[in-house]
């Protein structure tokens, strides 16, 4: 006969379930309105965490790619200049021989002598070249490298250094960015303005000249090789940005495994949770209506 | 014994103790939405008998009391829920706050440290360019203003909740005012053994709001209830309160004290103890990590800083100036030591070209500076401090809601009113007095057919 006597006002319970409800409605909807699972450290402390190093790192592969960019811009006008002192040296070594035949005229050995002349200004205008405002061939001063001296024997003083400069472009990657001008050009087993002006000497004194054109041709190999340097570091350079491109592209899928949210997933438990809703709102609607007082008369 | 008149005394006191009934359902119906209210049942009892041998007349009936339904354990346990429910309540809250700074967004401490190892890493592209070297000193400035807006919104969190502490303490010393007041009533009329439901439903209402605050022990003696907090400190004993007092140590935190003792740290449960932990441990806590990751970073900078050489060829000063002896305060303290952006040792041989010491300040970035971890992992650490104490809060708080929701069923069950059974109670009480009333009239008749037996 007796029974269990049941709390006779289900109102509260109903309006904890119904608030309970309402939390997870608004958790869906801030999830879908932002697209994000995790939108504070509180709703994954752990894939939070995660998430800040993966932004870091995120970050960090942009400024690689960013500073790969600029160092890509230098080399490749670095590389260009190299291809241009080539050409000169080409044609340094063209006029030597021309100068090495015999039945030149005076005149016309006075005309090489002038256009070497010539060639040499382009050398140290070439190797004075500047990249934004900051002189490639100089190591690491930031000065002009090459100045007329004519108290030195090839006439031309190197003001730069021997330094030279890396720059990180990925994680543990650094990549060397400049040779100094004293290792391209002026180097003293290979000075190009010293060969230039050793064979502007020897023309005009009509003899070794030769072996001052040997000497030329000797720079153009080393310069040759030396730009070798120029060609690896942009190819490194140019894979390593798309690799870095590569990096971001996964690094964005990752951090959106953990903190972005399922929109699928979150809009069936949107769906269940407002279903859920109704019902309890229904449950309240009802559950005071009636009581035996409803039933005497 | 058989006269009339006793028989109508009879039905007269079933009459009073039916409408004394009555009432007891009209209360508990009046109070169907009371909150604390405990449903009262009317204890209907038979009178003592007279014996005639050998006969025994039944005397009728009396309202013996008016019992008031409630379970003291249960009571009980709902105020301790009450007080882990406060405590939990009051940490989330204050926690939620907490955790804002920590959000990662593109503002966050975390990318500041980032964005001023990248500004570091586009330096080193061109270490003569004025620009890029500005915008170093620029991610270094918002990454020192990082610094110190975190640890200033910390600090100012933490005295607002040393206003809520001081808050609290004036409504706990109002509630033991209050029960104290109650419980002088309500011994008053016990001492006259009378009824005091009434005054203890609204005691049980203002001990679960002190429980809600404070962690209340309760002992019942000979002059009322005593309460304490769990470690044994009076609050109220009979009809005195004991008030509890806050003072501001040298630091100006607000501490607790209840009769020159300091309770601060004693506090066990209740708001006022969720509050204080957030204030005296949480918080200081992430300080001090925001302060250790601050001097470890300005510390390792500088140190690399001075190894090279600024534009103008000389050997580097420090780059922030340095932080308080000990750490303690180095998070608000941060600040640049060089405003002139010539002045960023990016040489590692005095010449201006050389980018040799900006690669090892932007090294730093892989390099462990706080406790063995790099800076953006040592703050990603805070993240996760910050953010698993108000998971874990939260869902402790979900669990002991749920708990204090079971135990105000089962309180329901006992002490709630249920319209369905006081309309039946009122269908039963109405009935007997109608029958009283019938026998009251038909002793009546009685009567007059006695006396019409005289007349004739």
């Amino acid at each position: 006969m007796s029974s269990i006597r049941v709390n006779p006002n289900p109102l509260s319970d109903l309006l904890s379930a119904l608030a309970e409800v309402q939390q997870q409605v608004n958790t869906a909807a801030e999830q879908l309105a932002s697209g994000r699972r995790i939108n504070r450290p509180s709703d994954d402390p752990a894939g939070a965490a995660l998430v800040g190093e993966i932004l870091d790192q995120s970050s960090r592969v942009d400024s690689f790619h960013q500073s790969g960019g600029t160092i890509l811009g230098q080399l490749q006008i670095a590389d260009s200049t190299l291809s241009s002192v080539v050409t000169a040296l080409q044609r340094a070594i063209a006029l030597g021989v021309q100068g090495a035949n015999g039945t030149l005229s005076d005149t016309n050995r006075q005309a090489v002598r002038e256009e070497l002349g010539g060639i040499q200004q382009q050398l140290i205008s070439l190797a004075n070249t500047s990249y934004q405002g900051r002189f490639i061939f100089a190591g690491t001063a930031n000065t002009q490298p090459y100045v007329a001296d004519s108290t030195l024997t090839s006439g031309v003083r190197y003001d730069g250094n021997n330094a030279s400069n890396q720059v990180q472009i990925g994680e543990q990657y650094l990549s060397q960015v400049n040779l100094p001008g004293s290792q391209l050009f002026s180097s003293p087993s290979a000075d190009v303005f010293q060969a230039i002006t050793d064979l502007t000497n020897a023309l005009t004194a009509n003899s070794g000249i030769d072996t001052a054109v040997a000497k030329v041709r000797s720079t153009f190999d080393f310069v040759t090789s030396q730009r070798v340097f120029y060609g690896n570091a942009i190819s490194q350079i140019q894979a390593q940005q798309t690799s870095l491109n590569n990096e971001k592209v996964s690094l964005s899928s990752q951090e959106n495994a953990v903190a972005g949210a399922d929109p699928a997933k979150v809009i069936s438990s949107l769906v269940q949770d407002q279903t859920a809703r109704q019902a309890t709102l229904q449950a309240i609607g009802r559950v005071p209506q009636y009581s035996l007082f409803d039933f005497l008369k | 014994m058989g006269t009339l008149t006793s028989t109508l005394s009879i039905a007269l006191s079933a009459l009073t103790s039916e409408k004394g009934a009555m009432d007891a359902t009209a209360n508990n119906v009046a109070n169907v939405n009371t909150p604390g209210y405990s449903r009262i049942r009317p204890v209907l009892a038979e009178n003592d008998p007279v014996v005639l041998a050998p006969l025994t007349f039944g005397t009728g009936v009396s309202l013996a009391k008016l019992e008031s339904l409630r379970d003291p354990i249960l009571q009980l346990r709902i105020g301790q829920e009450m007080q882990s429910q406060g405590e939990l309540g009051a940490f989330v809250t204050a926690m939620q706050q907490v955790e804002v700074n920590f959000q990662s967004s593109s503002g966050d401490l975390g990318t500041k440290i980032t964005q001023f190892f990248n500004s570091l890493n586009q330096l080193s592209t061109d270490p003569v360019d004025l620009s890029l070297r500005q915008a170093v000193l620029t991610a270094a400035q918002n990454l020192a203003s990082g610094f110190r807006n975190t640890s200033a919104n910390l600090i100012g969190q933490r005295s607002n909740l040393d206003l809520n502490v001081v808050q609290d303490v004036q409504q706990v010393n109002t509630l033991t005012g209050q029960i104290a007041q109650l419980n002088g009533q309500i011994t008053n009329l016990e001492n006259l053994q009378q009824d005091a439901t009434t005054f203890i439903d609204k005691r049980d209402v203002l001990i679960q709001q002190l429980s809600s605050l404070v962690d209340v022990a309760s002992i019942k003696s000979s002059n009322g209830l005593t309460l304490t907090t769990s470690n044994g400190t009076a609050l109220v004993a009979g009809e005195q309160n004991f008030l509890l007092s806050t003072q501001a140590d040298p630091s100006g935190v607000q501490h607790v004290f209840a009769n020159g003792a300091d309770l601060t740290a004693k506090l066990s449960s209740g708001a006022l103890a969720g509050t204080i932990a957030v204030r005296d441990r949480n918080i200081p806590g992430l300080l001090s990590q925001l302060d250790s990751l601050a001097a470890g970073l300005v510390t390792a900078v500088n140190s690399v800083h001075h190894a090279g050489f600024d534009l103008n060829g000389n050997r580097g000063g420090d780059f922030f100036n340095t932080p308080p002896a000990g750490g303690q305060g180095a998070a608000a303290a941060i600040t640049l030591a060089i405003t002139d952006s010539r002045l960023v040792a990016a040489s590692s041989d005095g010449s201006p070209g050389s980018n040799g010491n900006i690669l090892q300040l932007a090294a730093l970035h892989d390099q462990p500076l706080v406790a063995g971890q790099t800076a953006n992992r040592f703050y990603g650490s805070m993240v996760f401090t910050a953010g698993s104490d108000v998971a874990n809060g939260s869902s402790d708080l979900d669990a002991s809601q749920l708990i204090l929701q079971k135990l105000q069923d089962q309180r329901g069950s006992v002490s709630g009113v249920s319209l369905d059974e006081e309309a039946a109670n009122m269908i039963l009480f109405q009935r007997a007095y109608d029958a009283s009333a019938r026998i009251v009239q038909t002793v009546s008749e009685m009567l007059d057919t006695v006396i019409q037996m005289g007349a004739s």
